[in-house]
């Protein structure tokens, strides 16, 4: 149970950090930040749409993050989310429990190299 | 240009998002598809297959609906909702769920509406059925510790009789000399023509012994109890009146203690006023002192009840009452050789006829909630298994297990609230015209109000029920298997083999309670309509009988009585409209007077004390015509044989010949009173009047002129003539004459009046109210139980054939006919239903021998009612089966393959 538990977090966990981390800086819409995932990850992440947006919905749910549809010119408008206040201190936290566990990967898997 | 927006809206249809975020969701999730396929244009990718490669990443569309419906519906809620589960109490987190099931709950209106209807029917026919039974047999007596309080009578088993009556000889002697009773009381009921100011009205009351207050643990409200010289033989005239009678005639004025009251023309002073609590003996309003001879060792005429002493048990009161009148054999009282007291405790005498009948009726609504609860046990699982996707999906999102548990027993939990307060609902409506329908056989003291037992009792049924169905889908979603779950694929083939197994055993269950229930009502439906088809021995239809009651102070003499009566009587006659009148002290299924007697060459002759109880009647001329006897032989009554110096002369029924004589004709023979001197001919033979009621017992009787016998008789059978029965026979509906009767009535003698107007065929229906109620609940309740089951069958079936649609697609398509398989799934089913009947039937053969006292004579093991009951319940899951086996044998197997 207990390694199932891990392993779900970590996915669930992961994932949310990604949409977190990338509308840290500026809003982004829901298109833009499956592309950019796939983009950064160089392909070997992806999210369809059947899973990004309820993950989109969860996350503002819980108030992390915010939609708003805007209209820019010559475009339809498109639903744009970005970060809140409390989504940024979540991101703080799960950059903090991220990194301590790739660490703790890093030193389990480094100690093997050496 | 495809139509995004439409691709999204079909996807998402089994979400049922409110229209506002769903029109939301579409838009975005469109503008989405719509970048994506310009991008795959922009790769050239051509427009067709751009198309299908952007529609292929929107498959899934149960995780995507299902995805966004959660999302969605939180927000809705918001901010009450979003915040994450662990800093919410428990409190909070219920609340939630009580959200979120009540909108699951209105979501799928058809499945709530379906569960809370069944679960309602159960409860409400449970909460009707034990109010009765807590009013008639739980509930305590309105008196203060009445588990103490004991009836008392003799039985004479050589007499044929269960309940004599006591004798005013033995009961003094108990009184004196028991050690195990604080108090004895005696009494009988009567009733009086109460004057006041000028109009006589007719009142129930009871002659009581002055122990009557203690025996009850009460006081007089207002004045005193009777004295001990009150109640001896020749003691002074005094009442005390009941609560209802003081409030209704004095309105309550204290100062009518110590004013005289006319009673059948008598003075008597009010001594005091009864609390409201005296409702002991029934329906009596006025109490006066019983005053009994204790030399008088012959009539068995009064009844009693008395009060153990604390920690004394019914058996050793029994006992020392025997010992007691065994102990009076030796100094002349030979009779008590063949009497012996009988005890009882109070309730059962008064209400042990309705134990049988209402034990089963609570057995058989059990039943039906039991059946309801099966039922609902499938439907459960049957929609667990059809959500174990989103329950999936919800683990995988993040939801513990014992959340989703949590959240499926309060959804449960909320059908269950639902359901059992309209079930509580429907039944206190239920028990209400129920009550309404009683008759007045069931005493005044019994009350068939709501309460703390019953509301107890509704709830444990309620939160059993939900407990019951809760369970469940909620193992099984704790069993969820995500991974298989959420690929599409893995639910879709048959279901899991528990799961398979416990729905069959569910319809085996349900298939068997419905068959035992089915059967028993077909038992007690046909000994109802065999009742109905017993002949009664007179012709009920358009007559009208009502009662009189002439004042022994102003009609001193026999002579002025015969007089009244042939007087109204020939008055009545010549009203238009009134075909036949005449009298009686005992119409059918009212009044009762009984003697001993012995026929000349019969059975029993000059055997001391040997022959049953006859009963008496008696009648004027014309009364066998207006109630439309059957006169078998001989002659009836006619005005010669009233005349004083005209020999005596009985008519005798059929029952008293078979006992007597065993056979032949008893005209011309005689009989008396035994060892008495004066011999009665018999001059006719009449058909057994079912005096008693359709289904009881006839026994011998004998009838005697009324003239005749009113001049003759001593003073304690003249008590049993004093009431009498007029009977009209009308052309018509014989209630139009009723104004015109009165009047006649109260012409003849303005002080007498006329009480209990009632119709004949009104009379033989309420006689019969307690057996058409209970085997029409019986039927209604197969009923229920039929439609559950045909209801259960089906779906079960249903949801096992969508279940196997890929497995069936594929064996069509490898060649299966279908035919073949329409077989296979319809003996599939049958095969379970088999199993249900065996297993009822097995059932029923031993549940029905608890009905065999109310089969009247309809053999418990009836075959033809076995052999209905069980091909109608075949034919009834046949179809149940046919159709979902139908709908799998027209399965088109290309689509059945296509659908992942």
């Amino acid at each position: 149970m207990a390694r199932i538990a891990v392993d779900r977090e970590l996915k669930k966990g992961s994932a949310e950090l990604l949409v977190l981390s990338l509308v840290e800086r500026r809003a982004r819409h829901g298109y833009e930040i499956g592309k950019l995932i796939e983009a950064r990850s160089g392909g070997a992440l992806s999210f369809q749409v059947a899973s990004l947006y309820p993950l989109l919905y969860r996350l503002e749910n819980r108030g992390w993050i915010e939609g708003q549809w805007v209209e820019k010119a010559g475009q339809r408008r498109r639903r744009y989310y970005r970060l809140t206040k409390e989504g940024r201190k979540a991101l703080g936290a799960q950059r903090q429990r991220w990194r301590q566990f790739v660490e703790a990967i890093h030193q389990i898997t480094g100690m093997e190299h050496a | 240009m495809p139509d995004w927006k439409k691709a999204v809206r079909e996807r998402l249809a089994a979400a049922q998002l409110d229209p506002l975020s769903e029109s939301d969701v579409v838009e975005e999730l469109a503008q989405h598809l719509e970048d994506r396929y310009q991008e795959l244009r922009a790769n050239d990718i051509l427009d067709a297959e751009g198309e299908r490669r952007v529609l292929a990443e929107l498959e899934n569309h149960d995780l995507l609906a299902n995805g966004a419906r959660l999302a969605r519906r939180r927000m809705t809620l918001r901010p009450s909702v979003g915040i994450p589960p662990r800093r919410r109490g428990y409190m909070a987190g219920f609340l939630h769920d009580l959200k979120i099931a009540f909108r699951n709950v209105r979501s799928k209106p058809a499945f709530s509406v379906m569960v809370i209807a069944i679960l309602a029917l159960g409860v409400a026919g449970n909460a009707a059925i034990f109010s009765i039974f807590n009013g008639l047999f739980l509930r305590p007596l309105p008196f203060a510790e009445s588990e103490r309080l004991i009836d008392l009578d003799e039985t004479a088993p050589r007499w044929n009789l269960k309940n004599v009556g006591i004798t005013a000889t033995d009961f003094y002697e108990w009184r004196k000399s028991n050690s195990t009773f604080d108090s004895m009381a005696f009494f009988r009921g009567s009733s009086y023509n109460l004057s006041d100011r000028g109009t006589a009205v007719r009142v129930n009351g009871a002659q009581v012994t002055r122990e009557m207050l203690d025996v009850l643990g009460l006081q007089p409200m207002i004045g005193r109890n009777f004295t001990v010289e009150e109640d001896k033989p020749g003691g002074a005239k005094v009442a005390l009146l009941s609560y209802g009678l003081w409030e209704r005639t004095f309105r309550g004025d204290p100062k009518v203690v110590g004013s005289v009251l006319k009673l059948d023309e008598e003075g008597y002073t009010m001594i005091g006023v009864l609390p409201r609590e005296a409702v002991f003996p029934d329906r009596a309003e006025l109490w006066t002192p019983l005053a009994a001879d204790p030399n008088n060792g012959n009539s068995y005429y009064v009844n009693g009840v008395g009060r153990l002493k604390a920690g004394v048990s019914i058996e050793q009161a029994r006992a020392d009452l025997l010992r007691i009148h065994k102990a009076m054999i030796p100094d002349g009282r030979k009779v008590n050789e063949i009497t012996s007291p009988v005890l009882m405790p109070l309730r059962d005498r008064y209400l042990g006829d309705f134990k049988t009948a209402s034990h089963v009726l609570l057995a058989a609504v059990g039943m039906v909630l039991l059946i309801a609860s099966v039922n609902i046990a499938a439907l459960m699982m049957v929609r667990g298994a059809a959500r174990s996707r989103e329950i999936a999906i919800r683990t995988a999102m993040g939801a513990s297990r014992g959340r989703v548990v949590a959240q499926l027993l309060t959804e449960n939990a909320v059908l269950a609230a639902i359901g059992g307060a309209v079930g509580i609902a429907v039944g206190a409506a239920g028990l209400q015209v129920m009550v309404s329908q009683m008759p007045d056989t069931i005493p005044q003291w019994v009350s068939f109000s709501l309460d703390g037992r019953f509301a107890i009792f509704c709830v444990a049924i309620t939160g059993a029920a939900a407990l019951l169905f809760g369970l469940a889908p909620a193992l099984q979603a704790v069993n969820v298997d995500i991974r298989g779950a959420l690929q599409d694929a893995a639910a879709r083939t048959t279901s899991s083999r528990g799961r398979r197994l416990t729905m069959n055993a569910l319809m085996v269950c349900e298939i068997g309670l419905t068959l035992m229930l089915s059967i028993s009502a077909g038992l007690l439906v046909e000994a109802f309509r065999k009742v109905l088809q017993v002949d009664p021995g007179f012709r009920p239809e358009n007559v009208i009988t009502f009662r009189l009651n002439i004042p022994d102070t102003t009609f001193e003499k026999s002579e002025q009585k015969i007089a009244y009566y042939d007087n109204l009587l020939t008055r009545l006659r010549a009203l238009p409209g009134v075909t036949e009148a005449g009298a009686t002290s005992a119409p059918p299924l009212g009044g009762q007077w009984g003697g001993i007697f012995e026929a000349e060459g019969g059975r029993g002759f000059n055997a001391q004390g040997e022959n049953p109880e006859v009963l008496r009647i008696a009648a004027t001329p014309g009364y066998v015509e207006a109630m439309g006897m059957t006169l078998l032989e001989g002659r009836t009554f006619e005005q010669r044989d009233g005349k004083p110096d005209s020999p005596q002369v009985v008519m005798v029924n059929e029952t008293f010949v078979k006992t007597f004589w065993g056979q032949g004709s008893p005209v011309g023979k005689r009989i008396r009173q035994p060892g008495g001197k004066d011999w009665y001919e018999v001059i006719g033979l009449l058909r057994d009047e079912k005096h008693y009621g359709l289904d009881q017992e006839m026994k011998p009787s004998v009838f005697h002129p009324y003239a005749k016998t009113i001049a003759t008789v001593d003073r304690n059978d003249a008590r049993s003539l004093k009431g009498m029965c007029v009977v009209l026979r009308g052309s018509s509906d014989p209630k139009i004459v009723v104004g015109a009767v009165r009047e006649i009535v109260q012409q003849v003698d303005p002080d007498v009046p006329m009480y209990q107007v009632e119709m004949m065929t009104e009379q033989m229906d309420r006689s019969l109210w307690a057996r058409r109620a209970y085997s029409w609940l019986f039927g209604v309740f197969a009923v229920i139980a039929i439609s559950l089951a045909a209801a259960g069958v089906y779906g079960m079936v249903s949801y096992a054939v969508s279940q196997r649609t890929q497995e069936i697609g594929i064996r069509l398509a490898l060649g299966a006919r279908p035919g073949q398989v329409l077989g296979q799934v319809l003996l599939g089913g049958m095969a379970l239903v088999s199993v249900g009947v065996g297993g009822g039937l097995a059932g029923a053969l031993l549940a029905t021998r608890l009905l065999r006292t109310l089969l009247f004579g309809v053999s418990a093991y009836d075959p033809l009612i076995y052999a209905v009951v069980v091909v109608g319940l075949l034919v009834v899951g046949l179809l149940a089966n046919f159709v979902p086996a139908r709908r799998a044998a027209t399965v088109d197997p290309v689509r059945a393959l296509h659908f992942e």
